[in-house]
């Protein structure tokens, strides 16, 4: 029987469903016509077909956008019938995140990304002159791959895609609950986002890292079509600015993952290693060797071969990264957790659906790809960027391999574990690549194309070299680096900084339109002195060594970074004297309030203060979850995080237990123990103003004075009331809570000068925190480097636009 | 053959070299068992955090002290133990795998990686009766 269900609001679903189908079919139609378009000979037949494939792709961008408006309206309105809604987000959550449930799920992060290749591919089609057909026909594949990711469709017994737009009763058919036709109204609220995600970086951070992984696939497209089409070179120039813009979007992609890591996670750093970042990084590096080779095929006609395998692999690459990290191959080895949705198999045939046939036709065409015999002179500009190009290959290569392992498992049922000190073993080998590449990024610029005078370079490059020795040494005393890994890369990043300044004021004289790599160049060096500096001179002051005997552990030492701080009760971390003052809630956050004070060692005076607020969730389903705060100097960062806080549920339940009241028959002057200080009754007499209570006309309140002194000296006053109102009695108890303590007057004995004393003693009040705090000295260098190095790659790619107009408007 | 070839080559072939060696830095992923006749070196077991005993973190005693029982894979159960504070959500983990060696009959971890496949797929409907206003 149909059960007639109650409440649902089915028409966004089936307007998203009709939409997955619409984009999924013509991207098809598209795909195909641009095929048929670009493959005909006939201009007349060329026209046509390309604008049937036109007007599909432009359905199909339309349909995109429905599916996208129809999902966020269902996440909006808190729709959870659908279960996308239901698994992804909550009633609670603060409207801003809502974007951010958006992108949650795998079929979010698909949808983002066929959304980027929409918009792509519309600027393609209203910008690219010649050559758009077979572009766009990759685009088109690509669209058809990534919107049937969302099919949810059966194919016999193999499930293609996975809807957003199913229903939560379909998805969990067994559950009683939705036989019944009036079941959502028992479905009162969501599952939530993820309270790790619920932050600003999570709505910022995934768009621009898609919109650099969808990036990619526009050089991908336009070296696809070269081969298709066997117009093997001329697709190198329009592609350049692409490539460039994909560098400079998919290093702000990955840079702001970092800085969410260290923003606003208790990773303690910005980079990891994780797998999850390293399958972001390596198809930048491989696009960024990819543009040098393109800049270099452009200027001397050579490298053409090679940029083709570079924007091949970066596309490909992508592919790959979204395989390890949604397949959930990586299991044990990432801390970034990503659930299979039992798309891996989807996602390898995709893979090898786009890649194979890339390596087919580069294989086949490899002979009619046009290169240079003659051999290029040692001192020129090309020969070096075409090793720096390897180099960054390399670089890759080695990441790739180790990010790999659970895949390398699979494939060889071998059970290697990734390498237990990840930190150390990457770096072993990216240290001396990012030693050459800054070396070679610093020097290539003052060779020239084809040929260099050598004179004029070596005088250059010598004087440099002499500068960033006395830089070098400068920092490396006061910085007190010894290591000679971290030495030679200091002095390659010097060598970096200055050659490049150098660079941009006297070769270029601050023409800024010329400057793209020279830019760029530089921040990559000041990139490496912050990350250089910020991880040699790291230091964890929440180090306590007093009264600790370490013995050899040195292992044990490296990890004690935690202290506990009570309440009120000042801690000395390296300079700084630490109090944790208190804490104060916004449900579902509790800001620990911490003050940093450093005093002057003469004066005894407060030299500086800052107070962090760094914060915890206690979330019922997930336990703790901390969020750092940091106070950022020009020259260092002081990052602190609780790592453990008392559970305030508990001191809520204990509140509501009975107390229990130990009478005490005592006269003025006595004196008597509780299990933490003892107490001295110093007065009793009558009062007529009290803050406890109000006192009018016959009202007869006494108030007990007592001294309560601990053990360790220090002393509180207690001042319980006895009071009568209308003939009858009331205490009013005071309670003094860092004691634990409860005094009450109980009973006032005048014939025998005495009074019953009742003390009711609980544990002290919990309230204490354990945190982490880290010194990074200069890791502003990064961010400005960071932005200086994306800065070049714009400046490059507007330099190009430029020209291409200029030449446009000319012809 | 040109010079740029041959560089090249010797670049990949010193480049696969050192990768060839790095892959010394892979580790195994160990028992309990296996790994007791290693102390020099660290190891990773893959396990599940046993839940009837007790984890043990006192801040007040020491912030730096945490220690828990884990089976691995072949049911062996083991104490670990960490120098550090209990990892956030750890309560809520199902899967751990810890790095770092023998010490007696204790394990004494330098890190532990957690999965908790709950967090971000719990496919309970929570069920409440609807408000009277609804």
């Amino acid at each position: 029987m149909e059960i007639k269900f109650e409440g649902e609001h089915l028409f966004a679903g089936q307007i998203g469903h009709l939409a997955v189908y619409s984009a999924f079919s013509f991207s098809i139609v598209a795909a195909i016509a641009f095929f048929i378009s670009s493959f005909s000979k006939e201009e007349e037949k060329q026209k046509s077909w390309l604008q049937i494939a036109q007007l599909s792709f432009f359905i199909q961008v339309a349909a995109v956008l429905s599916i996208v408006v129809s999902l966020f309206i269902i996440i909006q309105n808190h729709w959870f019938e659908y279960y996308y809604a239901w698994s992804h987000s909550n009633k609670a959550l603060p409207p801003k995140y809502l974007l951010a449930c958006f992108w949650e799920g795998q079929e979010g992060s698909f949808l983002l990304w066929m959304f980027w290749n929409s918009v792509l591919g519309c600027i393609i089609i209203f910008t690219l002159k010649k050559g758009k057909a077979g572009v766009l026909s990759v685009f088109s594949v690509v669209q058809i791959l990534l919107s049937s990711m969302l099919l949810g469709l059966y194919f016999f017994e193999y499930k293609i895609g996975s809807n957003p737009f199913s229903l939560l009763r379909n998805e969990m058919q067994n559950a009683p609950i939705f036989k019944r036709a009036d079941y959502l109204s028992f479905i009162q609220d969501g599952n939530g986002l993820n309270p790790l995600l619920q932050n600003y970086w999570m709505v910022i951070h995934p768009p621009i890292l898609f919109l650099g992984f969808a990036s990619t696939l526009v050089p991908f497209s336009f070296a696809m079509s070269g081969l298709m089409n066997r117009d093997f070179s001329s697709w190198a120039k329009p592609v350049l600015a692409w490539s460039l813009f994909s560098c400079a979007v998919l290093g702000t992609g990955i840079m702001m993952g970092g800085a969410w890591a260290y923003e606003s996670l208790t990773f303690g750093g910005y980079w990891a290693w994780d797998p999850v970042e390293n399958a972001s990084l390596v198809p930048w590096l491989i696009m960024i060797g990819g543009v040098h080779t393109n800049l270099v095929f452009n200027k001397t006609g050579r490298s053409l071969r090679t940029t083709y395998i570079f924007y091949f692999l970066s596309f490909i690459l992508v592919l790959y990264s979204t395989f390890l990290t949604r397949s959930g191959i990586l299991g044990n080895t990432s801390v970034h957790a990503f659930t299979d949705l039992g798309m891996s198999g989807q996602l390898l045939i995709y893979m090898a659906a786009l890649s194979i046939p890339a390596v087919i036709l580069l294989v086949v065409f490899w002979k009619r790809i046009p290169s240079i015999e003659k051999d290029e002179q040692v001192f020129s500009r090309e020969f070096w960027i075409f090793i720096g190009s390897l180099v960054f290959l390399i670089s890759a290569l080695q990441i790739t391999f180790t990010t790999s392992i659970p895949v390398w498992n699979k494939l060889f049922g071998t059970n290697w574990a990734p390498p237990v000190e990840p930190v150390d073993h990457y770096n072993k080998f990216q240290i001396p690549i990012a030693i050459i590449i800054l070396l070679l990024a610093a020097t290539s610029l003052y060779l020239k194309f084809k040929k260099s005078d050598m004179k004029q370079f070596a005088k250059r490059i010598g004087t440099i070299a002499i500068i960033a020795l006395a830089a070098s040494m400068v920092i490396a005393i006061i910085a007190q680096l010894n290591e000679v890994s971290t030495l030679a890369l200091l002095y390659a990043a010097c060598f970096g900084v200055a050659a490049n300044l150098f660079y941009l004021a006297i070769v270029l004289k601050g023409k800024m339109r010329l400057s793209g790599a020279a830019v760029a160049h530089f921040g990559f060096a000041l990139m490496m002195l912050g990350i250089l500096i910020s991880s040699a001179k790291r230091e964890v002051i929440s180090f306590n060594s007093a009264g600790i005997n370490f013995g050899s552990n040195f292992n044990e030492e490296q990890q004690r970074a935690n202290m506990l701080l009570y309440k009120d009760a000042p801690v000395r971390m390296k300079e700084f004297t630490v109090t944790y003052t208190g804490d104060s809630a916004a449900p579902p956050n509790y800001y620990y309030k911490v003050n940093y004070e450093i005093f002057d060692s003469a004066s005894g005076k407060v030299k500086e203060k800052f107070t962090l607020y760094p914060n915890a969730q206690i979330n019922p389903k997930m336990g703790l979850i901390a969020n750092p705060d940091t106070r950022h100097y020009a020259t260092k960062d002081v990052y602190t995080h609780v790592t453990s806080v008392p559970d305030k549920t508990k001191d809520k339940e204990k509140q509501a237990e009975e107390k229990k009241f130990t009478d005490h028959t005592i006269a003025l002057h006595d004196t008597f123990f509780t299990t933490n200080s003892y107490v001295v009754f110093e007065n009793m007499q009558q009062v007529t103003k009290s803050d406890k209570v109000e006192i009018k006309g016959d009202d007869l309140a006494v108030e007990a004075q007592l001294m309560v002194k601990k053990m360790d000296g220090k002393s509180y006053e207690a001042k319980p009331i006895y009071f009568i109102h209308e003939l009858q009695g009331f205490y009013y108890d005071d309670v003094i809570d860092e004691l634990g303590l409860t005094f009450r007057l109980t009973k006032i004995m005048p014939e025998e000068k005495k009074v019953i004393l009742s003390v009711a003693e609980e544990k002290p009040k919990d309230d204490w925190i354990v945190l982490t705090a880290i010194v990074f000295p200069f890791i502003n260098l990064l961010w400005l480097g960071t932005l200086i190095t994306i800065t070049g790659f714009i400046i490059s790619m507007v330099r190009i636009w430029q020209k291409k107009r200029l030449s446009s408007t000319v012809s | 053959m040109k010079k740029i070839h041959i560089v090249g080559l010797i670049l990949i072939a010193v480049a696969i070299g050192s990768i060839i060696t790095l892959a010394s830095d892979y580790s195994q992923y160990e028992t309990f068992l296996s790994a007791k006749g290693e102390t020099k070196k660290d190891f990773q077991v893959v396990g599940y955090l046993n839940r009837s005993r007790e984890m043990y973190y006192d801040p007040h005693v020491d912030p730096n002290y945490f220690t828990f029982y884990m089976k691995d894979k072949d049911s062996t159960e083991c104490k670990v133990i960490l120098y550090n504070s209990m990892p956030q959500d750890f309560v809520k983990s199902e899967q751990v795998v810890v790095t770092g060696r023998m010490k007696g009959n204790d394990f004494e971890a330098k890190s532990i990686l957690m999965k908790c496949p709950s967090k971000y797929k719990a496919d309970q409907v929570v069920v409440s009766q609807p408000k009277a206003n609804t």
